[in-house]
């Protein structure tokens, strides 16, 4: 009662596509060499099952012709590529012929069959128009559900930024922590609106441990973020606009949120010493850079610019979406993603402003070039991309090229803790769903 | 420079052409709070209550109810229900009743909390033939029409609390300023949307200014948003400014005032019908806008709009025409301060004299037939259709088993009456400041402008 449903479902039988093409294969004596030529191309191509909507279209035909001759002419209205295109007019040719139909020239032909492979915006509509002596056309059709599409790859230069993704699901991701790795990560944390969700890799594929709701009493804001920070005595907490929740360690692990406007910390935590009982190599570095924690507006998606402790005597900074910072000999420089579209850069005794045209920001501390860097998001027209930058003196130079998210947009750039990678979130703006990646920055090619 | 050797000089060179490809960049990747927007508007309503059906439908009044108040739920773009003041929804009684669960925790922007009792009364206040009522944690709604969803996603029957002097009231994004009926309506941010605030402070709405007016305002930064006529869309693209169209979903019809009468009146329309060269008014008249239809959905709603023929056929036409002895001459009606209007219904008069029929234009109230623009009320193409059976004075549509060739019969069946005759299907289109950011158009033509921002004007 509830959903509109165009014709009677489709039997979800996956007929095997070998079936399919020895079938249409037999139905026009195509030799065997090129049955396995169609075979391997059709195995190529994201094939679907067509046969049920192929039968229930040949049957509406019978029903008008009868067995008998009938010239059949098809065309392609839809998205459907030419290959799809021909799979289904082969699969309603071999569907006709099983019911009795004889495939003739125009001159011999008893009924003329126009085949259109349409589409409306919720599925694929297939529309035979019956012409029989002069008189009006008889029109049938059906209609088949749209399958799901796919996404491509990239390529890397040298000294370049590499991507490795984490995880992907439709609700939005906040941020993802990886909670143990072997040579890949093998048990992650993934903070998403209302819950942190614990998987693990098992058995070849992601497996749910466990889900732990956020409790918040605040509607959230718009273009919300969250980021999960290891702690020392527990697993880590999750910030989020106005709440943080603690996980605590323990059988079953149980998450404590509260309602506060604590500092997010800004340093990523194994980069500021001391050890973290969950987060693989995070303040094992040798390298301890001073905390720096900011204010984050709870109704909003930005940090307020008071930052605690501060740098040196600077406690506060023109409101900002992100920063990073990058470790000279005897001090901290701070970069600020301003919410006014400038990057401030911040040392405690100068501060200048540098219209960089950046979006997200993090710093990872690798061995290639000056041994930290920046890796600062971009939009660029069909999509956003990020690069990564040194800052000999106070101005940036690029040492990778952009790495690009096909056309997606970056919704997160963290530093994981370890620092010496992030985690970037990127929305696909094709099937919407949302993408965790790990970056990092690879140094000899 | 050892370190890298000649890498580093690769790396420097690429450098090059990253810091150049980085300044043509836009740092605008996260939305920002703040700022007015400014938006034009042709059509004047008088009444923002999304239940008030004196007022016509229209994708401006669409538009409007849609910043203010929320539905159950919404249609996406793929045709797919999704939640929205409905958390989930199941059918009863053997499909004779749908039970839908009201989402827990919103309030409505006077901060009184929505309640399945509020939704039912809103429900049967925009629908006094339904039977809707509160049980416990949902509504209850005894309909067996099979698009209730679809129905339910109509702005029409968004969810309002109406005050003690009949003002609604809504859970939506903006709440209402000021309002100055047919005018000006200023909305602001509600604070504790419970989809979250939206991005903008403040929207301004001007109400009742001409196309060119508003795409003035547009160039003289006085708006940011405002629509394109038809015929303006190409030479807006062409321009460079952003344009946003949705798909084709207004129908540019011939609707006669009565049935057919007789069985020459009836080959006289088919005349008629064969005789409106479609696609001239098209490439002329609406300089590439819109597409020449002979069908009442447009083909990306049903999927079978090609099956009606739309090119002229003069032959079949004058065949026609032929086997009548009396031609009369018929009024043709338009909206008299629509100049595209009157230019069409002068070309369809023209084709008409060619088959030997005769059409006498007239921008009177009272013709045989009208040139008329019809909104499809939605993106489900059953409720599309009975939008326009409606609209056109048509018999109900029926609506036996919901597949896309009982879809087809029920637009054949219309089309057979002869009171309808298809032109054109129309997008309604969009012209934008480069500042305003991530807004769009829902698939029922309406903005989208909840998660809309102003961004930072470039030096």
């Amino acid at each position: 009662m509830l959903h509109a449903v165009y014709n009677s479902a489709i039997p979800n039988v996956f007929t095997s596509l070998v079936d399919r093409v020895l079938r249409s294969a037999s139905s026009f004596r195509i030799v065997v060499p090129l049955s396995y030529l169609l075979l391997g191309m059709a195995f190529a191509a994201h094939a679907a099952d067509w046969s049920g909507p192929e039968q229930q279209l040949a049957g509406k035909i019978v029903a008008v012709t009868g067995p008998g001759a009938v010239t059949l002419t098809a065309e392609n209205r839809s998205s459907l590529g030419k290959r799809d295109s021909e799979v289904i007019q082969n699969g309603l040719r071999s569907a006709l012929g099983g019911l009795g139909i004889r495939f003739v020239n125009a001159e011999q032909a008893a009924a003329t069959v126009v085949l259109s492979l349409s589409e409306n915006q919720s599925s694929y509509v297939w529309v035979a128009q019956i012409r029989q002596g002069a008189g009006e056309a008889v029109v049938v059709m059906v209609s088949a559900p749209r399958p799901e599409g796919s996404t491509a790859t990239h390529e890397t230069v040298p000294l370049s930024l590499r991507k490795i993704s984490l995880w992907t699901q439709d609700d939005a991701i906040l941020d993802v922590a990886v909670l143990e790795e072997n040579t890949v990560p093998t048990h992650i944390a993934v903070l998403d609106a209302e819950k942190v969700t614990l998987y693990r890799w098992q058995s070849g594929k992601w497996q749910q441990e466990q889900a732990l709701g956020i409790v918040h009493a605040r509607p959230w804001p718009r273009d919300l973020r969250g980021r999960l920070v290891p702690a020392k005595d527990h697993l880590f907490d999750a910030y989020l606009p106005g709440v943080v929740c603690r996980l605590a360690a323990g059988a079953p692990l149980t998450l404590n949120c509260r309602e506060t406007d604590d500092p997010w910390p800004l340093v990523a935590a194994g980069l500021s010493g001391g050890n973290f009982s969950g987060f693989p190599g995070a303040g094992s570095t040798p390298t301890s850079v001073s905390p720096l924690g900011a204010f984050y507006a709870s109704t909003r998606n930005f940090f307020t610019g008071v930052l605690t402790p501060g740098i040196s005597k600077s406690t506060t900074v023109p409101k900002f979406y992100s920063a990073a910072f990058l470790p000279r000999d005897k001090y901290l420089l701070w970069l600020f993603a301003s919410t006014d579209g400038h990057v401030r850069m911040v040392d405690g005794v100068s501060d200048q402003v540098a219209r960089l045209d950046w979006g997200e920001l993090a710093s990872v501390k690798t061995a290639c070039g000056a041994g930290w860097q920046v890796l600062a998001a971009s939009s660029e027209g069909t999509g956003d991309s990020v690069h990564t930058y040194e800052f000999p003196d106070r101005d940036p130079v690029a040492v990778s090229a952009a790495i690009d998210f096909q056309g997606g947009a970056i919704t997160a750039l963290w530093t994981e803790a370890k620092g010496d990678t992030a985690i970037a979130v990127v929305r696909n703006r094709e099937t919407r769903s949302y993408e965790a990646f790990r970056l990092a920055v690879v140094c000899s090619q | 420079m050892k370190r890298f050797g000649w890498r580093w000089f690769v790396v420097n060179s690429m450098v090059v052409s990253v810091l150049v490809a980085t300044s043509a960049a836009n740092a605008e990747t996260r939305p920002q709070y703040g700022g007015v927007l400014h938006v034009a508007m042709h059509a004047s309503p008088t009444s923002l209550d999304p239940a008030d059906r004196a007022q016509p439908d229209s994708f401006a009044r669409h538009s409007l109810t849609m910043l203010m108040f929320d539905t159950l739920v919404t249609v996406d773009e793929n045709g797919h229900v999704q939640p929205s003041l409905a958390t989930s929804w199941q059918a009863l009684a053997g499909g004779q009743r749908g039970q839908l669960r009201i989402r827990r925790g919103v309030k409505f922007n006077d901060g009184t909390p929505l309640t399945p009792e509020i939704a039912a009364s809103s429900l049967r206040a925009a629908n006094p033939s339904w039977n809707v009522a509160a049980d416990a944690d949902s509504v209850v709604i005894d309909i067996s029409d099979q698009n209730l969803l679809e129905q339910l996603a109509l702005p029409r029957n968004a969810i309002a609390k109406r005050t003690a002097d009949n003002r609604p009231i809504g859970t939506g994004p903006f709440h209402i300023v000021d309002w100055q009926p047919g005018k000006k309506l200023a909305l602001a941010a509600e604070d504790n949307c419970w989809r979250g605030r939206p991005f903008l402070d403040a929207v301004e709405i001007e109400m009742g200014r001409g196309f060119r007016e508003q795409m003035t305002a547009l160039q003289l930064g006085k708006a940011d948003l405002v629509e394109v006529a038809p015929e303006q869309t190409h030479r807006v693209s062409l321009d460079g400014r952003r344009l946003v169209s949705s798909n084709p979903i207004e129908l540019w019809a011939l609707v006669f005032t009565r049935a057919v009468a007789s069985a020459d009146e009836k080959l006289l329309r088919d005349a008629l019908a064969s005789s409106v060269e479609r696609g001239s008014m098209r490439s002329v008249l609406l300089q590439g806008a819109g597409q020449p239809t002979a069908s009442l959905l447009p083909n990306w709603m049903s999927g079978y709009g090609f099956v009606f023929p739309a090119d002229a056929d003069l032959t079949r036409a004058r065949h026609a025409r032929e086997q009548v002895r009396t031609i009369p001459t018929w009024t043709v009606g338009y909206d008299g301060t629509d100049l595209l209007a009157r230019v069409l219904v002068e070309r369809i008069a023209l084709n008409a004299k060619d088959a030997g029929l005769w059409l006498q234009p007239t921008s009177t109230t009272k013709a045989d037939l009208r040139l008329v623009r019809i909104p499809l009320v939605s993106s489900d193409p059953w409720i599309a259709l009975a939008g326009v059976a409606t609209l056109a004075e048509i018999s109900a549509v029926k609506n036996p088993g919901g597949s896309v060739e009982d879809l087809y019969a029920s637009e054949n069946a219309l089309l057979a009456m002869q009171r309808v005759i298809p032109l054109l299907h129309l997008p309604v289109s969009y012209a934008s400041s480069p500042t305003l950011k991530n807004w769009g158009l829902r698939p029922d033509g309406s903005w989208a402008l909840a998660d809309a921002w102003l961004g930072i004007d470039k030096p």
